[in-house]
């Protein structure tokens, strides 16, 4: 059974923002209001929800994408017709390598922003305690944040991090030259205002101001950074005193509008004002652009500065996509390893099974009910099998998953396990505990010691009834699936 | 040594000057580099530094009681340049400087031809307030190029901002939207008050010398108007707080009416002030 991982998607390339406001999932990440159901094709799902992309990744099987598709629909109350236009799918190694690029922030509005791994290990949270994921996006995902943190790490794409507030700061200079002289406001005091704010420290800010619905928020932020705080009721006098103003609430509709602005301008003897609204949906109304010495930037507005900044790291970003692209290779490989599990599995069961059989009956012919001895056994038992077994479990790993599937299947004829494999997917949630190099031989439990304490002649009866139920079991006259007889007496199918 | 200073070598040195700092001044520009820019502004100054040499060591005397159009925009070159070497110290700008050295070479590429074409003074016109007149209106008309300039890319960058389109990549050093409105301001409150000095000083001394204060001249005329909207710019930027791109717009007025007024009335009309009636 083939399972794909598939993430659909749009952001700030294929949408604007008002088309990402009409589909972000911003409430419905919650455990509460989770979109995206499991069930039918879905069998593990995250939804990433941002200002600049709102993306669905899901492991499933079958047609996943329309069953994303019509779940994040109606969780926005439209049409597929209406959302699809706008988004992107992408299937297995692709989803794998854009989340990889999305965690290292490869494929950010502004190239190594930082802000973007918080917000996907949040929207990893969310889907966690919605008991949305499993074993393979769970590992996915911490994957994801290992690949974003190998980036920051061993290539310079990061090194002076930026950031949309970032972008807004250089807008800000094209405007104003120096910043020393000039009073910067805050609206909203989240954790892009406080991007912002410390950008703004760092290039010489003569005062922050700080604003926010909750007058306690903006006083600690404000304290924060040795600035103001100025209650919401009075932004319109404030702004009077204000040249760049960063809006990033979380309010439904604008809060700033031109006619407020115009009265503003003229108390501030038309000193320019420089508007930069991060907030989704926004926060300024964009007729204030229109006014003269007023300039006003939302999300998209910054990807000017953003193409700027990725022309300068893009001999860092070829180096971050080949750690993406090998780590890809890497996850793909864990992905096919886990086909091979349930095959590793039995074989280890098996050979315990063995261990078990043969130290029982090797005890009952000594008859001896020496337990050290009887320890001794187990131990040399454990010993053989594990260096019986290295060769075949190493020949299932070797390879693709295309080879991997030939090799499930000789190993399986080989050693006469249950050809009925289950899929790597039902058996992962048992696979749980087994990391992708640690496959352990489980700690001897046989469990025939204790349940069957029984006499040696029963035991020589049982041991005769089934060699017997065995070699009845495959025969030229009722041939095995697994045989078809031509192992007669032998199979143990 | 003579013939170094004799005025068509110096002219073609500070015109040589001049083109270096402006083509290297473009090319540290467009390549974004500082190094480049601050020798181009570095070898403009050179340039200025010659020319005033050569003003002061007066090799126009050699064409005694003379005024040529060349002389004339030479002379309008150094006020550029002198405006742009005052903005490059001021505000650590060295752009204005290299638009300058662009436009000077333009005024000293007219100039070289018309060097020889020496128009003699009349006596009555040998007096303080005539020189008044000349460097204050010389002055300002300096500034008022440099406010052009100035003003021409504050409504470009501002045009893009608005717009929010991104800068091509030999502009992204242009100085910043309130510098530029910074440099545009200073210029007109500099030049308004020299403006209208020189024309005080002409009217007053038109008196004697023509008869009236007001003699129709179209120099007279055109003048006035222009004295009319840098007043309105003035009064703007003072008492209304003007900004931006209402005064830019109204000084690249100022500045077309002003080179109309240099270029069409002294060349091609029937004017006190024309060259061919001087």
């Amino acid at each position: 059974m083939d399972c794909d991982i598939v993430l659909v998607g749009l952001n700030y390339r294929t949408a604007a923002v008002d088309v990402r406001e009409r589909f972000a999932l911003v409430h419905q990440t919650d455990p509460e209001n989770w979109a995206l159901p499991l069930g039918g094709a879905v069998h593990e799902a995250l939804i990433l929800s941002t200002c600049n992309r709102v993306e669905l990744l899901a492991m499933g099987t079958g047609d996943v994408r329309s069953q994303m598709l019509s779940a994040w629909a109606k969780a926005r109350q439209a049409s597929v017709q209406d959302l699809e236009p706008y988004t992107y799918t992408y299937h297995n190694d692709d989803a794998v390598r854009h989340l990889f690029s999305v965690a290292s922030s490869l494929d950010s509005m502004v190239l190594g922003e930082p802000q973007i791994l918080g917000q996907l290990k949040q929207a990893y949270r969310k889907a966690a305690a919605s008991h949305a994921t499993g074993v393979i996006l769970n590992h996915l995902l911490h994957k994801a944040f290992s690949v974003a943190k190998r980036v920051r790490t061993e290539t310079a794409v990061a090194s002076s991090a930026v950031s949309i507030s970032y972008a807004a700061v250089e807008l800000a200079k094209r405007i104003f030259g120096t910043m020393n002289e000039h009073r910067a406001m805050l609206i909203g005091a989240g954790e892009m205002a406080e991007l912002a704010a410390t950008h703004l420290v760092q290039n010489g800010i003569a005062e922050i101001l700080v604003s926010n619905r909750t007058y306690s928020k903006a006083e600690e932020l404000a304290r924060f950074y040795h600035g103001r705080a100025v209650p919401f009721e009075h932004l319109n006098s404030a702004f009077r005193d204000v040249d760049i103003v960063i809006t990033s609430t979380g309010a439904p509709e604008a809060i700033i509008h031109a006619k407020d602005i115009r009265q503003v301008l003229k108390a501030r003897r038309n000193r320019p004002m420089f508007f930069i609204d991060i907030a989704v949906p926004r926060d300024v109304d964009p007729d204030v652009n229109g006014l003269d010495n007023i300039y006003l930037y939302d999300i998209d507005d910054l990807k000017e500065v953003v193409e700027e900044n990725r022309a300068s790291r893009r001999g860092e970003a070829i180096k971050a996509e080949g750690i993406v692209e090998e780590e890809m290779v890497s996850f793909r490989d864990w992905l096919a390893r886990l086909n091979v599990q349930p095959t590793i599995k039995q074989l280890v069961q098996i050979g315990q099974d063995t261990i078990c059989d043969e130290v029982e009956r090797t005890m009952r012919r000594l008859g001896s009910t020496d337990e050290t001895l009887k320890e001794a056994l187990e131990c040399m038992g454990q010993a053989l099998v594990k260096k019986f077994l290295h060769a075949p479990i190493s020949y299932l790993k070797e390879g693709d998953s295309a080879e991997h599937s030939r090799h499930i299947l000789t190993i399986q004829q080989v050693f006469n396990l249950d050809g009925h494999c289950q899929s790597r997917f039902a058996q992962s949630k048992h696979a749980e505990s087994q990391e992708e190099d640690g496959l352990q031989f489980p700690a001897f439990s046989c469990s025939c010691t204790a349940d069957r304490a029984e006499s040696g002649e029963q035991a020589k009866e049982n041991a005769g009834t089934q060699e017997a139920d065995k070699a009845s079991s495959c025969s030229k006259d009722k041939p095995c699936t697994c045989c078809q007889g031509t192992q007669e007496g032998l199979c143990h199918a | 040594m003579t013939s170094l200073l004799s005025p068509a070598s110096s002219t073609l040195l500070t015109l040589v000057l001049y083109a270096f700092a402006g083509v290297a001044g473009m090319l540290g520009m467009i390549l974004k580099n500082q190094t480049i820019r601050v020798v181009a502004a570095t070898v403009a100054t050179c340039g200025f530094i010659l020319q005033t040499v050569i003003l002061f060591m007066g090799f126009h005397a050699q064409t005694a009681g003379g005024l040529s159009l060349g002389a004339y925009l030479q002379m309008m070159a150094w006020f550029v340049m002198l405006c742009g070497l005052v903005l490059w110290i001021k505000i650590h700008q060295e752009i204005p400087l290299l638009f300058g050295a662009l436009l000077s070479l333009v005024l000293f590429c007219f100039s070289a031809r018309s060097l020889q074409l020496v128009v003699h003074v009349p006596g009555s016109l040998h007096a303080p307030f005539y020189a008044l007149h000349i460097g204050a209106l010389y002055i300002s008309l300096a500034l008022i190029a440099i406010s052009f300039v100035a003003g021409l890319a504050f409504l470009y960058l501002d045009q893009r901002l608005k717009a929010r389109k991104p800068l091509p990549h030999f502009l992204r050093d242009l100085p910043a939207l309130n510098i530029l409105d910074s440099i545009n301001s200073t210029a007109t409150l500099a030049g308004f008050p020299l403006f209208t000095t020189g024309i005080v000083c002409g009217l007053i001394y038109a008196r004697p010398v023509y008869g009236a204060t007001l003699t129709g001249d179209p120099k007279e005329l055109i003048s006035l108007v222009i004295w009319a909207c840098f007043a309105v710019i003035f009064y703007g930027r003072v008492c209304r707080g003007w900004r931006g791109r209402k005064p830019a717009r109204l000084m690249a007025l100022v500045f077309v009416l002003s080179l109309f007024s240099i270029v069409g009335v002294n060349l091609f009309m029937n004017s006190h002030h024309a060259f061919t009636r001087i």
